[in-house]
């Protein structure tokens, strides 16, 4: 999976974003963004909070599942490529703000809040406040959706620290920013109060989907 | 509460860190990015606020050894302060980040936070304010500057300025003389073993030599500089051999030399930007209809270009040719007065420079309206 190192770079270049992630994840990551969107909508109408929109791939697939969506990025090359990509007219706001600034929106506000390829840019406190905060964000029987690079178990873990070397090399030298996959992304979600109902993992078990629920619910 | 925050890892002194570092400052240098503690700390302590480059940390934990602080790292992807701002690495984004979710407001009673002066070109303190409910101000631009900024809690003139004395500039000698000789020299051992030291070395004093002496030359001595730099390097080349490869390493060496003197050093130094900047033609300019004497310019500006005129609460931009086109005045004018203006009246507005910063080449890549 794509160090977030690159991402970064890529995002400089937000016109070039899709595709160099197309190429990081080896084709792989229009299915992701269609699991990410499918656990999110499950109502029509379903009000989704998405953190980290990026160039708007997952606000398309939301909007398509009729979903009503809250998109924020702090990058506003990105909002304009992801504004770019969708109809002017489409039920979506744009919010250029950090995901730390989520505690602004209205509690209990959304079905479902989304956080695709953004936590793992993150340093750990700043994913346990965003996951609290999310959770907060979730109205009764809401969902958090995340899918991120996380930490390969087993075998699968020395392959992939075998192609880290390189990476982490390239994404050090081009912009200081190696990205650290996730230890243990479940974890991270049920200690913000959620209840996990969904785990799994792709590419040799370095990409994880989570889906989290109110544990309450 | 809280677990308690680390203190700076030490030691603080790490000769090779400092080395590898300061001959590589050219690449990033991330540290974990978090609240970290300076001395004994408590509820009243004051918050400073960093990126997290390595080398800015532990200098700034060197500088401030023997006071009380929070020291709150920010995520700035490895770069320096400057750079980062600039570059929109260190923007109101990441100082909010920081203020938000390391926690320090569960270790101070107040809100105050301490920003490096040259954040000032990347973070906006109303946008900061407005977002997080902390107020910042801008420190000193040097850390040494510090512990007396504390005691005193005034910023003199001279805090303000950005200087560039000779560690600075041996600094940056070594910032592109040691990549540069480890390239060339690691290419000479290659072809031609006998040139390795010589070439490394040679580069090695021409770093030192520009950075110290040429950009305070004329220009009738940067020719002689040149022309003597030319001579060694053909010196060198005939000392160490005299076949067929020396000719041809004395043909090369002026062309080479010739590019080192020309080279652009693209905003490396604080006296100018880089050719590529494209906005060093164009020209600060301040509006005094609505310049309401708030004084943030005059405050954040490194080369002290303004002056203020309490009398008329305004200020004077009466020092524009120190100019280096930072734009931290324009990024924190509260009331908008000042903006980037080309020879032919285009304006660039406070807002595209607020919000879309500067590329490694210098370019500002303005591609969307302004967000609310």
């Amino acid at each position: 999976m794509s160090s977030l190192a690159l991402m970064r770079w890529l995002e400089g270049a937000p016109e070039r974003y899709d595709a160099g992630m197309r190429v990081l994840s080896f084709g792989r990551v229009a299915r992701l963004h269609a699991a990410v969107a499918a656990a999110a909508v499950v109502n029509s109408g379903d009000r989704v909070l998405e953190i980290g929109c990026g160039t708007g791939a997952v606000t398309e697939l939301l909007l398509a599942g009729g979903a009503t969506v809250t998109a924020l990025d702090q990058a506003p090359e990105m909002l304009e490529q992801a504004r770019k990509r969708l109809a002017a007219d489409a039920p979506v706001e744009w919010l250029e703000q950090t995901a730390s600034e989520i505690d602004r929106l209205p509690e209990r506000g959304f079905e479902s809040v989304v956080l695709s390829l953004c936590l793992s840019g993150m340093s750990p406190s700043e994913r346990a406040f965003v996951l609290r905060q999310a959770a907060l964000r979730l109205s009764a029987g809401g969902r958090l959706v995340a899918a991120d690079e996380v930490r390969a178990t087993g075998w699968r873990r020395l392959l992939q620290l075998l192609w880290r070397v390189p990476q982490a090399a390239v994404g050090w030298l081009l912009v200081g920013a190696v990205s650290q996959p996730i230890p243990d992304l479940a974890d991270e979600i049920e200690a913000a109060g959620l209840r996990v109902i969904r785990s799994e993992t792709w590419l040799s078990g370095t990409l994880g989907l989570v889906v989290g629920e109110i544990a309450d619910a | 509460m809280r677990e308690v925050p680390a203190v700076v890892k030490r030691p603080l002194v790490d000769p090779c860190k400092e080395v590898l570092q300061t001959a590589f400052r050219l690449l990033p240098w991330p540290t974990e990015a978090g609240l970290r503690r300076i001395g004994e700390p408590d509820e009243t302590s004051p918050v400073l606020l960093t990126g997290n480059y390595d080398l800015t940390v532990r200098r700034l934990a060197r500088a401030l050894d023997g006071c009380d602080a929070w020291l709150l790292v920010a995520p700035s992807r490895g770069i320096n302060v400057w750079c980062a701002a600039a570059g929109g690495h260190l923007s109101t984004h990441q100082v909010v980040t920081a203020l938000k979710t390391s926690g320090v407001a569960e270790f101070v009673n107040h809100r105050d936070v301490i920003l490096p002066q040259l954040a000032a070109t990347g973070v906006t303190v109303l946008e900061v304010f407005r977002r997080s409910h902390w107020k910042a101000r801008f420190g000193p631009v040097s850390a040494h500057d510090l512990p007396a900024y504390l005691e005193t809690g005034e910023k003199t003139d001279a805090m303000r300025r950005v200087r560039f004395p000779l560690s600075d500039r041996l600094q940056m000698a070594a910032q592109w003389g040691a990549p540069t000789a480890l390239v060339l020299g690691g290419l000479a051992l290659w072809l031609r073993p006998g040139f390795a030291l010589p070439l490394a070395l040679l580069v090695a004093a021409m770093s030192v030599a520009i950075f110290t002496l040429y950009d305070r030359m004329g220009n009738a001595r940067k020719l002689v500089f040149g022309i003597a730099s030319v001579a060694a390097a053909s010196s060198i080349t005939a000392l160490t051999s005299s076949d067929g490869v020396a000719l041809l390493t004395a043909a090369v060496a002026p062309v080479f030399i010739t590019m080192l003197l020309t080279f652009d050093y693209a905003g490396s130094t604080p006296l100018e930007g880089g050719s590529h900047f494209e906005e060093r033609k164009w020209r600060i300019t301040l509006d005094p209809d609505r310049c309401k004497g708030v004084y943030r310019c005059w405050e954040v500006c490194p080369e002290a270009c303004f002056e203020k005129l309490p009398n008329l609460r305004k200020v004077e931009l009466a020092h524009d040719d120190r100019c280096i086109r930072c734009g931290a005045c324009v990024v924190q004018c509260p009331q908008d007065a000042l903006f980037f203006q080309d020879a032919d009246g285009t304006r660039i507005e406070p807002d595209v420079i607020r919000k879309f910063k500067l590329n490694l080449l210098g370019e500002r890549k303005v591609s969307a309206a302004p967000f609310e």
